[in-house]
């Protein structure tokens, strides 16, 4: 399978990681302009309430503040906080404890912190609802006109004949779990500066999408598009908040405008929790049933998703696509509440749903006495949902790989093995995301000395894309790695992205990047055919040297036949590559080892090892980077991440880095990420994905190791020590 | 209707204003015992007497080896003079409250979080921050073994990780793995990249005592 790659595929360190490790790196925190305004926003302390007054007079007199906007002089529809209902930059009623009120620019950040204190806000506080299933109540109290649960009814999949593969099956398994909402905590709070220059408007700001932050601030501030810049060079972390434009960003904006100088607006720590979004929590029931042989027969999931106040992702919840079973059902109901909205985190709808279908599965080979490895070789998909072939599939070969590697038929051994109050256990789980194809767009500049750059609208959050999208670029056009240079995060200097979320910049991004270096490439062989006698389709460029495939000792460096071009040669490409009756996907297979203290309730995760098949690896330093990373984040969800609400007041607790329990260094294990030779016959160089595969699997994992080292299954996400003890004493928590 | 005081409650605790509010001696022992860190410093400390006008003072500090001196008000953290004030922006602010470590830097030999100190108390004090490792284009042994080995994905976290990673070498050139985690245990990295940060850190440590890699 492997291919004969002259960069693609070799490890190598991030072409700006010199500037990220001496500071130099600019993140949007790091915007400084003259003149510059600091803004702060002002929340509701009310998860539901109708704001009958508010007075800003006393923190317009307060020296140093020139600007202050609320829902009385700042309208503006934020068009991506909400897909369903019209959802503006403040609202009124309030619909959550936490949403903007007001915001203040002036002329420090702590002036304008003071200014928050003086704005006079007279509530009328609302009944609220907390929990999806009390919203579902026929007396709950609505959020929007059109009820409490999204779109009016769930979604609804479903395939073959569930009565009849229940009635199929020699074991049938019924289980409930839950999972806590918990926070993307990215690194870098989210932020944005504006500045108006006459008409334009340059903007700043923490997006995971330039492309689509332009799109959305143009739209939402009624301006021709060609009259907006959104710039994000550096991004500390994102993981789903977000692709488009936020709330800030308009906000700032609006401030800007009125006060007529650039403004900074900085979300603190606790206004990116309780302010931004994070995973949906979820109440999961299953069913499903066996063989005694272990062929799945039925399998039904019944989802209920707390979306918060606003529709501002999907809700779905994941659940069987890893697993072969001809009679399938799953129905998701997405709920109103008067919680933060919740959106986007790695892998949006994964961990949480598997955390649930891995534990079935796992229960029901337990039940028949059956390995679960065994389990899963039985049932691994083979077809997208039993109908669809897919690209490439080598799930198969992770799974054997990875526990090969693991030492599974050493380690596996029955439920609670252990005597004492240390007991270790063994667990596995599969995982996988989509890997689509789609519209890209990149800009390919053969400079005259031979020198490269690479246009691409991408933003590198940190999963190295600048990086690899430099390396699919030296690979097609021929030239060596240093060759390349990388310009991106500009909408007005570089092309379309769809940005960087859903794991899809290597495919879609990727692809136009190849394709806009082969039209460079072909430019270049023009102009070199005449110097080497030969036509310009018998030509061939590797490592700076263009050639005649068929006799190499026929050659021109590239450099030079680049200098012959009047000036710089301009590769361009806008692609769309459109799947017939195929599914993508990246696929992969997990293996955990635990230590579970009876005592304490403690779970130490001891080792890891993570199988995947993602294709092609472009930059196999990188993309081990994201899978170790996306495990360790995965151990935090499993273990130790929730926001909590109190019942009382409808505000959440548990805010921050250290009450969100964010994995440290302490908690990390040695996370093994083995990638199987594996070549996709349609993504760039036969790439897939890897940003989201990675943290997936995690939490079934875990679980099922922690049932293996203790017999006992906790159902509820975290699996935090007071969970795992009332499972010890056989109370469901 | 919603109080002020609710306001200020809901937006967490201020610990500049906490600190200003109670005196160092006390805020530095309450904080203690609150198990908070990177307060050491400000135990020894005491507010400068010559302040030029209420609430404000006049700082002199060494920043990597070049003598600053700032007008602050008392409320001024040392991160806040670093960035906004120096221009010094590869210190991260990350929660502005010691839980994250994004603003670590070097401060009289050892590490402090430069958001929970204010900038008075770095009167007199010479501040290393990221800015200040490499000498001219060679990198420290550190930062060119976190770029190496890709310590960092989103990299926020990267220089106050390598600030907490040169002070552990300074005092222990040889660290075993488990010494690097708990020496590095007070930086988070959100992308989770601890792997990586680890080895990076025990193949400076080779690097620094002339063990080839």
């Amino acid at each position: 399978m492997s291919q004969d790659l002259e960069v693609v595929g070799k490890p190598t360190p991030r072409i700006d990681a010199v500037e990220r490790v001496t500071g130099r790196a600019k993140y949007t925190w790091d915007v400084q302009l003259p003149g510059m305004l600091y803004a702060r926003v002002l929340r509701s302390p009310h998860p539901h309430a109708r704001i009958v007054r508010i007075d800003t007079s006393k923190a317009e007199a307060l020296p140093g503040v020139r600007g202050v906007i609320t829902h009385e002089n700042a309208r503006a529809r934020w068009s991506s906080g909400d897909s369903l209902h019209e959802r503006l930059i403040f609202n009124n009623p309030v619909r959550y404890a936490g949403e903007p009120v007001a915001a203040v620019a002036a002329v420090d950040r702590h002036t304008a912190e003071d200014a928050l204190d003086l704005i006079e806000v007279e509530y009328e506080p609302l009944p609220f609802v907390l929990e999806a299933r009390d919203a579902l109540a026929d007396d709950a109290p609505r959020l929007w006109d059109d009820g409490n649960v999204a779109g009016g009814r769930p979604l609804v999949y479903e395939r073959g004949d569930l009565a009849a593969g229940f009635a199929e099956a020699d074991a049938i398994v019924e289980a409930s779990y839950k999972s806590a909402y918990h926070n993307n905590a990215q690194m870098e709070p989210r932020a944005s500066v504006a500045m108006w220059e006459g008409r334009n408007l340059t903007v700043w700001t923490t997006t995971q999408g330039v492309s689509n932050a332009r799109r959305d601030i143009a739209k939402d501030l009624n301006l021709p598009q060609s009259n907006v810049r959104a710039i994000c060079l550096y991004a500390g972390g994102g993981f789903g908040n977000k692709n488009q434009a936020h709330d800030f960003d308009l906000m700032a904006a609006f401030l800007a405008k009125q006060t007529g100088r650039p403004v900074k607006l900085e979300y603190t720590r606790h206004d990116d929790f309780i302010g931004v979004h994070g995973r949906w929590s979820t109440e999961v029931e299953y069913r499903m049933g066996a063989r005694a042989d272990g062929t799945l027969t039925a399998v039904e999931m019944k989802a209920i998703s707390n979306m918060g106040a606003y529709m501002k992702s999907t809700g779905t919840v994941a659940s069987f696509e890893r697993y072969a079973c001809p009679n399938a059902r799953s129905e998701i109901t997405r709920v109103f509440t008067n919680r933060i909205s919740s959106a986007n985190l790695r892998s949006p709808a994964y961990p949480q749903g598997y955390f649930a279908m891995e534990q079935t599965v796992d229960q029901l080979a337990h039940e028949l006495d059956i390995n679960p490895l065994e389990m899963r070789l039985k049932n691994a998909t083979r077809l997208y949902q039993d109908k669809t072939p897919y690209t490439s599939n080598a799930l198969e070969q992770a799974i054997r790989e990875g526990a090969a590697l693991f030492g599974w038929e050493e380690r596996w051994r029955p439920p609670s093995a252990d005597v004492g109050p240390l007991k270790r256990g063994v667990g596995m789980a599969l995982g996988g995301y989509p890997a689509p194809l789609g519209l890209g767009s990149a800009i390919v500049r053969v400079n005259t000395d031979g020198s490269v750059q690479v246009l691409v609208g991408v933003v590198d959050i940190g999963t190295g894309a600048k990086t690899t999208m430099g390396m699919i670029a030296a690979e097609a056009l021929g030239v060596p790695w240093d060759a390349i240079d990388v310009v991106n995060g500009d909408t007005t200097t570089t092309p379309f992205s769809i940005g960087e979320s859903s794991s899809r910049t290597t495919v879609m991004t990727g692809w136009a990047v190849k394709t806009a270096a082969e039209d460079a490439r072909q430019q270049l062989f023009q102009l070199a055919a005449p110097l080497l006698d030969a036509a310009p389709d018998e030509l061939a460029a590797r490592a700076g040297v263009i050639y005649v495939a068929d006799d190499p000792d026929r050659s021109v460096p590239l450099a030079r036949v680049a200098a012959r071009a009047p000036e710089a040669i301009i590769g361009n490409a806008t692609t769309n590559p459109e799947l017939k009756d195929m599914a993508r996907e990246s696929l992969a297979a997990h293996f955990a080892e635990v230590e579970v203290d009876t005592r304490t309730g403690l779970v130490r995760v001891l080792r890891y090892v993570a199988a995947h098949d993602s294709g092609q690896i472009i930059n196999p330093l990188t993309a081990e980077s994201q899978v170790q990373g996306g495990v360790h984040m995965g151990i935090g969800q499993a273990l130790f991440e929730e926001l909590g609400w109190d019942r009382r007041t409808g505000r959440p607790i548990k805010l921050g880095f250290h009450y969100a329990e964010i994995l440290t260094h302490l908690e990390s294990p040695p996370v093994q990420v083995h990638f199987v030779d594996s070549v996709d016959p349609y993504g760039p160089f036969g790439a897939k994905v890897v940003g989201e595969p990675g943290n997936r699997a995690v939490p079934g994992a875990i679980a099922n190791a922690i049932f293996n080292a203790t017999g006992v299954r906790v159902y509820e996400l975290p699996m935090s020590p007071d969970r795992v003890l009332a499972a010890l004493r056989g109370e469901t928590a | 209707m919603a109080g002020n005081s609710e306001e200020k409650a809901r937006r967490g605790v201020s610990r500049r204003g906490f600190l200003v509010g109670t005196g160092t001696g006390a805020a530095a022992a309450a904080a203690v015992g609150s198990g908070l860190v990177g307060l050491r410093a400000a135990e020894a400390r005491t507010l400068p007497q010559a302040a030029p006008e209420q609430g404000r003072a006049t700082v002199r500090l060494r920043v990597n080896g070049v003598p600053q001196t700032v007008e602050v008000e008392h409320r001024h953290t040392l991160l806040e003079v670093l960035r906004d004030r120096l221009g010094l922006t590869g210190t991260k602010l990350g929660c502005d409250r010691s839980e994250c470590g994004a603003c670590t830097v070097i401060m009289n030999g050892e590490t402090v979080y430069s958001c929970s100190q204010l900038a008075v108390f770095a009167d007199g004090a010479a501040v290393t921050t990221v800015e200040g490792l490499a000498q001219g284009d060679d990198l420290s042994p550190v930062q060119a073994a976190f770029a190496e080995l890709d310590a960092g994905q989103c990299n926020y976290c990267i220089p106050g990780q390598i600030m907490a990673a040169t002070a552990l070498l300074q005092q222990n050139p040889a660290p075993t793995l488990d010494e690097v985690r708990r020496g590095m245990s007070g930086n988070l990295c959100r992308c989770a990249n601890y792997n990586h940060i680890q080895a990076a850190v025990l193949e400076a440590s080779r690097r620094l005592r002339g063990e080839a890699s």
